[in-house]
């Protein structure tokens, strides 16, 4: 039989982990806006980005697709979209007019003065939370969840703890009809091989070692030679001796199935399985892409604490550092030091990941949900106008 | 009088791999804990042979390869970047 969780099923079917109610800024200067609103009205989530004017040839299409797929996310019940003046708010009942979920806009130049602005924002939340309220949770199958992959705070038990359990999970996700995107492109350097070992076509291959080379050249522009100062002095005085194995244990949290496709920043897979995204390796830029691009849930090995995640989608902390899973344990979501005792296995670890990302799926807060831990940001390329 | 030391707890992820990862503190011990003797004072993180490693022989970690011994390697020492690149 086949593993399911309790989702929220949307009119585009799919299913979301949690039924959000949005209060998105879509541009900056509405943010404080967003801010006030969404204290008037607990049950709502607010979404600031840093949503601007002024970008210019791919960033704007960037800027466009991640503020697309917050909308059209599967844990988006409703929102309420937040604009500056009337002509945007236009432009977005429009772009959004199909959408089949409970959406408001409200241009904030329409408002008499920011009090008036917060009462109109505060009645027309309140709508749109009604209406979201009215979908209830069913059964979907493992396979309905694409999850984004991250680490950070690496140490010796990464690779061997927190990634491989991960990865076991991943395997187990991806045979079930599941989807999973990694990212942060850095961090593949090193580990061509392992690309053209597993990606499903030539093509496929050659697309991510682009995105690889390209990053390359631009730390060489900078005056930076990552294969000469990698490991790291930091690095090599934590026990890793070579970029490879610095690189294959990030690695490890995507298991072992083929790469079937590679991604650009916040682009959407076309098919089921592992996806290679190219992003920046800041964390909470990577997981906005991920997210952006339709991860439900983001599965985040740690060794040494690392903060981030993402308001979208809950982010579950992986960790097998004894030292870490004791000090930070109100922020630590998976305990897996017992595999550094000796006491459990990999295969363990990962049915218990399993067993927690259907929890968490089916509505069981992470501690990062708890602490309302998250960014949205996105990169640009040229200097705005 | 001091507690007797205990073998040093380590993780080794394929029956392949030559080297296993220390994750303890416990560097004065000289035995890992199932009984094989390494050399003392190797850090938290770091790598030891479980195995006689020759000079040119690939190291192998997580199952896969991670580098080339520069120099031979005993049972029991500690492999980073003075014999393996």
């Amino acid at each position: 039989m086949q593993p399911t969780f309790n989702g929220f099923p949307r009119t585009n079917g799919r299913f979301g982990i949690r039924n959000h109610v949005l209060v998105l800024s879509t541009v900056a200067l509405t943010n404080r806006l967003a801010e006030l609103i969404a204290a008037a009205v607990p049950e709502s989530l607010p979404v600031l980005g840093e949503f601007m004017r002024g970008l210019r040839g791919p960033d704007a299409g960037v800027q466009q697709t991640v503020l697309d797929g917050i909308v059209r996310h599967a844990n988006v019940g409703g929102a309420l979209l937040l604009a500056h003046d009337e002509v945007a708010a236009e432009a977005l009942r429009a772009r959004y007019a199909e959408l089949g979920k409970p959406l408001a806009v409200q241009a904030f130049m329409d408002a008499n003065g920011i009090q008036d602005a917060i009462e109109r924002g505060r009645h027309a939340l309140q709508q749109v939370y009604r209406q979201t309220e009215q979908v209830s949770r069913v059964q979907a199958p493992l396979g309905a969840l694409t999850v984004a992959l991250e680490c950070g705070g690496s140490d010796a038990t990464s690779g061997l703890c927190a990634n491989p359990t991960i990865g076991r999970f991943v395997d187990r996700l991806i045979a079930a009809g599941g989807s999973a995107i990694v990212s942060e492109t850095a961090e593949f350097i090193g580990a061509e091989h392992v690309i053209r070992a597993r990606a499903e076509t030539d093509a496929i291959a050659e697309a991510i070692l682009a995105r690889l080379a390209a990053r390359e050249d631009m730390m060489k522009a900078d005056g930076a030679d990552y294969r000469g100062v990698n490991p790291t002095a930091e690095n090599i005085a934590a026990g890793l001796t070579t970029l490879v194995e610095k690189s294959m244990g990030a690695v490890a949290k995507t298991g072992s199935t083929p790469f079937r496709g590679c991604l650009g920043f916040a682009e959407s897979p076309a098919t089921t399985g592992l996806h290679f995204m190219d992003t920046p390796f800041f964390s909470p830029m990577s997981i906005t892409g991920m997210v952006a691009a339709g991860a439900q849930l983001t599965l985040f090995g740690i060794g040494v604490f690392n903060p981030s995640g993402n308001p979208l989608a809950p982010t579950l902390k992986v960790c097998g550092n004894p030292h870490t899973v004791e000090v930070w344990n109100d922020a630590v979501d998976l305990d897996v030091s017992a595999l550094v005792r000796g006491e459990t296995d990999l295969e363990q670890t990962g049915l218990r990941l399993g067993e927690m990302v259907i929890a968490v799926a089916g509505g069981v807060r992470t501690k990062t949900e708890r602490w309302r831990e998250g960014q949205v940001m996105f990169p640009k390329t040229t200097a705005p106008l | 009088m001091n507690a007797p030391l205990q073998g040093r707890t380590h993780i080794r992820l394929s029956d392949a791999d030559n080297v296993t990862t220390l994750l303890d503190d416990g560097i004065d011990a000289d035995v890992l804990a199932d009984g094989t003797a390494i050399d003392v004072g190797i850090p938290f993180g770091h790598k030891v042979a479980i195995r006689a490693i020759a000079a040119g022989e690939t190291v192998r970690k997580y199952g896969v390869v991670i580098g080339t011994a520069t120099q031979p390697i005993r049972l029991g020492e500690h492999v980073h970047v003075h014999n393996c690149r």
